[in-house]
């Protein structure tokens, strides 16, 4: 194939990747909280993803081109009791759980413009169903336009900030304290809702193959997303903290129509509105198609019943887009519209994020050691120094998880509970379908072969 | 003599990258030359279950560079990565030294031949 992509492209993708408008939920919590003091802990999440960012580079520099990804590293880094607790189980959760709150942020976004009287979540259960159907027909109906939404999006957002930041905007300037933090502590507190602002530059692995001098390109697409999202979100957190109260900031469960309005009136809102619902539905529509990829993926080295290897005349692999489809109906259906309930679900979701970032940072020190001399095509500098700080920077995000202390004890509970399900599912599974030691892990070169369609056929014939 | 020879078996892929690869570090010349064979793994394909009893000759290419010893590391690096995927069949590199050399055309030998 030829390599078309170069490293705008990268950049492009990679933030287009990155940002979901549920981020912007958190951006708004986060602003209402500390005002700009918010922007060191963004500094601080945004560095440790920095530092995730560049050992994933390295695991893909390993092992090259694998769809099921971060499971298939900690596969042959850890066995397959571990990939399946933190990467199957605990990555498909978050998943499920982080699309359910993008598909909220859509019935919020409508009825905070329009007074239509209906409750939103029948707007995001209307949507996620023509999104089922859409990809149930192996119709991807954003493929075209999916990255100029988002870039549309992005560009949207850095002008809000801009106008907002050095004061041009037609609304009133509130007369508030720009910085509410009074110390370092208080910035820790709210990490892993900044945490949040930044995750996904995993999705920018699957197209590695695709962009010239990749070696360079990856790693270095990855950072700059990432700083260039930093950048736009310290922007919007200036900008909100001058035109938006705090206070109505952080309840209001569309935070990005609040501050558009609040910036350039009806205007403001209006553009906000179209530019994110367009953002949603492409969010979610490639959301739900990723999911029952990811889920193929998985079931094709054996970690997932086979069922979702089953693909409908269409060529769509339809168990897993019914899956999440469900999922996320259901859930907005017993009623998710407001913010403190989103933010509520997305630290619950974001731990198995967080926790499937440590293992990646661990597998690379533990593959440092197994494989010294395997060749990388890139390499994280100064030894396991930085893969190690950036697991630790994640551990600690984990237990920042919520300012509220009653909050952070609820979600460690069922994100518990959670875990403890996935690994009675995960001995269970081991045993009976991986049938191998749980903490064995496997050679690269039997994962790598596992990508191979053939392989589970064969393997599957042999068992017999 | 100052020179090596390093002598590549290998899948039938990746070769464009490798030569563009070499090219870039200064290597003045190569050969490459279809070829079928196996290795440790006597041709069995990855994904199959047991290992073949007798040994299956699959499609491989044999590359042959020679090049002074001082770049020896840094080619065998280029290569190492180039030729990197992970997977089974990736090939193998030998390396060893050379005693003489001779450019037919003109009757140079030694290192001039090889400039």
């Amino acid at each position: 194939m030829d390599k078309k992509l170069g490293l705008p492209s990268a950049i492009a993708t990679g933030v287009g990747l990155i940002v979901a408008t549920s981020c912007l939920m958190s951006l708004g919590q986060g602003a209402s909280i500390l005002g700009t003091g918010f922007i060191i802990t963004m500094i601080l999440a945004c560095l440790i993803n920095i530092l995730t960012a560049l050992s994933l580079a390295e695991l893909n520099a390993l092992m090259p081109n694998l769809t099921g990804g971060l499971a298939q590293y900690t596969l042959a880094g850890m066995g397959p009791f571990v990939t399946i607790l933190t990467m199957v189980g605990g990555y498909l959760v978050c998943q499920a759980i982080a699309g359910t709150v993008e598909c909220a942020m859509f019935g919020n976004a409508i009825n905070s413009v329009f007074d239509t009287g209906v409750p939103s979540w029948v707007f995001s259960v209307a949507m996620v169903a023509i999104l089922i159907f859409a990809n149930l027909m192996g119709v991807d109906i954003f493929a075209k336009i999916q990255n100029v939404v988002a870039y549309v999006l992005i560009g949207s957002l850095i002008v809000m900030g801009v106008i907002g930041t050095i004061g041009l905007g037609s609304g009133d300037i509130v007369e508030q304290p720009m910085n509410l933090a009074g110390s370092v502590t208080d910035t820790f507190g709210l990490l892993g809702l900044a945490f949040f602002l930044f995750i996904g530059c995993e999705f920018v692995i699957p197209i590695a193959k695709n962009i010239k001098n990749e070696r360079r390109n990856v790693p270095l697409g990855m950072v700059l997303s990432l700083v260039i999202i930093l950048i736009m979100q310290i922007l919007l957190v200036v900008g909100m903290s001058r035109y938006t109260p705090y206070e109505e900031l952080g309840a209001d469960p569309s935070p990005h129509i609040f501050y558009g309005t609040a910036l350039l009136g009806k205007f403001g809102s209006y553009w906000m509105i179209l530019v994110s619902a367009l953002a949603v539905v492409s969010t979610v529509n490639s959301a739900m198609s990723s999911f029952s990829f990811m889920c193929a993926g998985m079931a094709k080295i054996n970690l997932l019943p086979s069922f979702f290897l089953k693909k409908n005349k269409r060529g769509a692999f339809y168990v897993g887009i019914l899956v999440i489809g469900l999922i996320e109906i259901v859930v907005n259906a017993i009623g998710l519209s407001t913010s403190d309930s989103l933010i509520f679900m997305i630290n619950v979701a974001i731990v198995f994020w967080m926790v499937s970032y440590v293992i990646s940072n661990i597998n690379v020190v533990i593959f440092r050691k197994k494989l010294p001399k395997a060749p990388r095509t890139f390499k994280v500098p100064f030894g396991p120094v930085l893969p190690i700080i950036a697991a630790i920077g994640t551990a600690f995000m984990i237990w920042n998880i919520s300012d509220n202390p009653a909050d952070r004890i609820k979600i460690f509970i069922i994100d518990g509970v959670i875990f403890v399900v996935l690994g009675i599912y995960s001995v269970i599974w081991c045993k009976v379908r991986v049938k191998r030691p749980l903490f064995k892990a496997i050679p690269i070169h039997e994962v790598m072969a596992m990508e191979n369609d053939a392989y589970l056929a064969a393997h599957k014939k042999a068992d017999k | 003599m100052e020179v090596s020879k390093i002598e590549v078996i290998t899948s039938m892929n990746k070769l464009s990258g490798l030569k563009r690869a070499l090219s870039k570090l200064g290597v003045t010349g190569m050969t490459v030359i279809q070829a079928i064979g196996c290795g440790v793994q006597k041709g069995t394909y990855e994904y199959v279950t047991e290992q073949n009893e007798e040994m299956e000759l699959l499609p491989k290419q044999y590359i042959m560079v020679v090049v002074e010893n001082e770049i020896v590391d840094k080619v065998v690096d280029v290569i190492k990565k180039e030729l990197y995927t992970g997977h089974i069949g990736d090939g193998k590199i030998f390396i060893s030294p050379i005693s003489g050399i001779v450019r037919v055309r003109t009757g140079e030998e030694g290192m001039e031949a090889l400039k």
